[in-house]
């Protein structure tokens, strides 16, 4: 099920029933990702803990309103950025108005090599191909591959275009290819040249 | 198309953004080039690989979380106290769960009545048992009822009862085919060609299990399948990605494993094979480092392709190939090694190619050709 789905059903469960086990649900769903896509704005743990705290008071609080949201993903990032917006400018920190200054930190980079079947050689360079993504290509990365976004979303949240969304995880994809030397160098089937023993 | 368009298209894939006429166009792409089956396997298996997260870590700030509701003196009840009328909230949530659960009913009985009827469809209509068959110097594709796709290269069978997909999803192969099975867990794809039995966890492979040929030939591009082998059903060999398993089809014929292929795979994973050792051996496919195509698959780009092989092994792949017979009437040159790719050269063209490499006469009757000094 498409993970927006299962959040609309949770906030359903919130908002009609009263379901804390629901809330619970939903706060250990999104707690890690939001905590570290605030991360990236605020630069503190602290704060970052709060901020997801403050959101989830607002859910409950604001429950009644949530369940009509056509993207709750959407309006959880929104949230978090908006807030840690405010935080910023309240203690008169300098807010970094563009995702290129955010600190993103990536998950990615800590798979399990077992589940994979590549050698070693493949998986060092994999690991270094996601750090050295570029500041724009790597929180796109992140958005999608690890949290889940849909490129919609993460337009709509970055306020890009669809476009540049797909151009930049075409980068990122592009060079996890290279890392497995596949190259996609010739595209037309069948123009290549018949060699002769 | 260009580099750019093709990353955009698979990058849309793994995210599940691309349309149908995108995926369809990707993957016309992608099945032409056999070669670049490892790598998007990779791509893709890496792509549903998660970093391990922490449930207690979510635990903890859950409780850390409350804990700060209560301080602030936010507690669950009064906030529905506060917005007022709980009964009607309780009338509310009441409906809420009616309307979920007669969903459930619904969706239940729908599940039931589409396997009913499934079922009893499949049972009438494939009484019999289905063939396909390609004479030599034909090629054919195929799609199996599950989607899978067989292609069938020259002078090979294959075939499947009418109980296909009910249980488990049977095929029998003789000759060669490239297939590329759906993923299915609850219902294993199982080949039996020849000496060997292949099991199948949704995946890309090559298998070359002609009856006259001294050996059986299974080269895995992408996935992962699970070997057993005639008269020894309790050795089963799992074979990863880019490694071909050779099977002596002649048991009496001992030939020396190449144990220096090993060393380059550290992931193989594999029971202990104490006796058949010698009847065995597991090779690492080689790419071209010219375009990173493997031969073994080359077939399917309708190209004959051989690597180092024996003048009198290519001899029997191109009478398969271009439905003639080959006698080499020199045993001086039948050992001769060859690499080289036909596609569009008829077989006349062919032999005049090979002349050049090696030195030898021939004659041509109807589809017989003989070949001496």
């Amino acid at each position: 099920m498409p993970e927006n789905e299962s959040i609309k059903r949770l906030l359903a469960a919130i908002a009609f029933a009263n379901d804390q086990s629901a809330y619970k649900e939903l706060f250990i769903l999104l707690h890690g990702r939001l905590k570290q896509f605030a991360y990236s704005i605020l630069k503190s743990h602290e704060e970052s803990e709060e901020l997801v705290s403050d959101l989830f008071i607002k859910v409950w609080q604001k429950k009644d309103q949530l369940t009509t949201i056509e993207s709750p993903l959407l309006y959880f990032y929104t949230s978090a950025k908006n807030m840690a917006y405010n935080r910023l400018s309240k203690q008169k920190r300098q807010v970094n108005s563009s995702p290129e200054e955010w600190l993103v930190q990536l998950n990615s980079v800590y798979f399990d090599p077992e589940q994979l079947m590549m050698t070693e050689e493949m998986m060092r360079q994999i690991r270094q191909a996601i750090n050295t993504l570029p500041p724009r290509c790597r929180i796109i990365f992140k958005l999608v591959k690890e949290d889940g976004l849909k490129y919609k979303e993460v337009a709509e949240l970055l306020q890009l275009s669809i476009k540049t969304v797909e151009a930049q995880m075409a980068i990122a994809l592009r060079r996890l290819g290279k890392c497995m030397e596949l190259e996609i160098n010739q595209l037309n089937i069948n123009t290549q040249a018949t060699k002769k023993s | 198309m260009s580099q750019e368009q093709f990353w955009v298209l698979f990058s849309k894939k793994l995210t599940g953004e691309a349309s149908a006429e995108e995926l369809a166009l990707l993957e016309t792409l992608i099945q032409a080039h056999p070669e670049w089956q490892y790598a998007i396997q990779n791509l893709e298996d890496l792509w549903k690989t998660k970093a391990a997260t922490d449930p207690i870590t979510g635990e903890d700030a859950y409780m850390l979380h409350l804990h700060r509701m209560t301080e602030m003196q936010i507690s669950f009840d009064d906030i529905t106290g506060r917005s007022g009328n709980s009964v009607g909230k309780e009338k509310r949530s009441r409906r809420w769960y009616w309307v979920a659960a007669s969903a459930v009913l619904l969706a239940g009985l729908l599940a039931f009545s589409s396997f009913y009827l499934f079922n009893r469809k499949t049972e009438e209509v494939a009484q019999h048992v289905n063939e396909i068959s390609t004479r030599p110097g034909s090629k054919s594709k195929v799609q199996l009822p599950d989607g899978s796709v067989v292609w069938l290269n020259a002078g090979s069978k294959l075939t499947y009862t009418k109980d296909f997909g009910k249980e488990t999803r049977d095929v029998t192969l003789i000759g060669e085919g490239f297939f590329d099975v759906t993923k299915n867990p609850g219902k294993p794809f199982i080949i039996s060609a020849a000496n060997i039995k292949i099991k199948v966890l949704g995946t890309a492979f090559n298998v070359k299990a002609y009856p006259e040929d001294k050996q059986t030939e299974t080269s895995l591009i992408r996935g992962s399948i699970e070997v057993t082998i005639r008269n020894r059903p309790n050795d089963k060999i799992i074979l990863s990605p880019s490694e071909k398993l050779v099977v002596e089809n002649s048991e009496a014929k001992v030939e020396q494993v190449d144990k220096s292929a090993d060393k380059t795979t550290g992931n193989i994973k594999r029971t202990e094979l104490p006796v058949i050792s010698t009847l065995v051996a597991i090779n690492k496919l080689k790419y071209n480092p010219a375009d990173s195509t493997v031969a073994e698959v080359q077939w399917v780009n309708n190209k004959l392709v051989f690597r180092d092989e024996s003048f009198s092994e290519v001899a029997v792949r191109m009478e398969r190939w271009y439905d003639v017979q080959i006698a080499i009437e020199d045993p001086g040159i039948s050992d001769v090694r060859l690499t080289g790719v036909f596609e569009s050269e008829t077989i006349i063209q062919a032999l005049e190619a090979l002349k050049e490499s090696i030195a030898f006469q021939y004659e041509k009757a109807g589809n017989r050709i003989i070949i001496h000094r």
